[in-house]
């Protein structure tokens, strides 16, 4: 993927992170468990420098063909949205999370990210 | 009748926890017929299993899963076994007596996610995540210096799977 800004995978767990027009798009695959931790981490931290170089209003994160995720990397988002949070105002972006209705942790997980930031966060089934 | 159970004792690595929750889930799939509910075992089943990985003295730990399929709704426990640091009890302490008396556990819950958003090891989250995400009642009980974790939950019927 040419525009892809990263691109790692880590055991089980794969994701990329490339431009898409004037927005970003971040797509999770696998199984994000503690050997993912890292990864996601820095997934997350460069696409919020991406975002702000860009000046971008949304970003989209594809969890689709994300098998499970553990607390640990649920944690890594909830640090993400903080982040975008604390920005001013204008510099703030929303987050799309595209789901999967057929791997149901995600919609327990995806409502208390929502309720988390319902400003920022928007669920796409 | 007699209720189909699991039953290992094991010493789990990070890989391992994942191989657990896959074959846990293949497992209840089979009893319970409700991926939902399945769900839920799966993910209760991982975060107490990784909370041994990260915090067992020795990581010597014992699961015990049952449904109990005679019930309506089924009913399911988890027991989760092993020795722990005096400081991991006190934590567990702290976030089980929070849930169990916030008036909203998902208040609660968004709550540890303000507070832990900064912190830089393990999650904070995991034993609320179970409380609230996989609707599990969690108690706890000290025994010398083994931990034993309890959840508790009924499994109904998710209505969207049911409705589909």
């Amino acid at each position: 993927m040419s525009n892809a800004f990263v691109n790692v995978t880590v055991a089980e767990f794969s994701c990329v992170a490339l431009h898409d027009g004037g927005s970003i798009r971040a797509s999770l695959k696998g199984n994000a468990d503690g050997a993912a931790i890292d990864a996601l981490a820095s997934l997350l931290a460069q696409v919020h420098v991406e975002a702000a170089r860009l000046g971008a209003s949304e970003t989209v994160v594809d969890l689709r063909e994300l098998e499970f995720m553990n607390s640990s990397c649920l944690k890594r988002f909830v640090t993400w949205i903080s982040n975008i949070q604390a920005l001013d105002g204008s510099a703030r972006y929303r987050v799309k999370f595209l789901s999967n209705p057929t791997m149901h942790w995600q919609k327990r997980s995806l409502h208390a990210l929502r309720s988390f930031a319902d400003d920022l966060v928007t669920v796409e089934a | 009748m007699l209720l189909p159970y699991i039953e290992m004792s094991c010493r789990p690595t990070v890989p391992l926890v994942s191989v657990v929750r896959r074959f846990v889930t293949e497992f209840y799939k089979r009893i319970v017929g409700d991926t939902d509910a399945t769900s839920r075992i799966a993910l209760a089943t991982h975060e107490l299993l990784e909370n041994a990985v990260k915090y067992s003295r020795d990581g010597e730990t014992r699961l015990r899963i049952e449904v109990d399929t005679n019930s309506t709704p089924h009913a399911v426990r988890i027991e989760m076994q092993n020795r722990a640091e005096p400081g991991h009890l006190a934590a567990i302490r702290e976030i089980l007596d929070g849930v169990a008396t916030a008036p909203d556990p998902m208040a609660f819950y968004q709550s540890l996610m303000v507070k832990t958003s900064t912190r830089l090891e393990g999650s904070g989250l995991g034993l609320a995540r179970i409380c609230v995400e996989a609707d599990m009642k969690l108690s706890y009980r000290i025994d010398g210096d083994s931990l034993i974790l309890t959840g508790d939950a009924q499994l109904y019927a998710d209505e969207t799977e049911s409705a589909a």
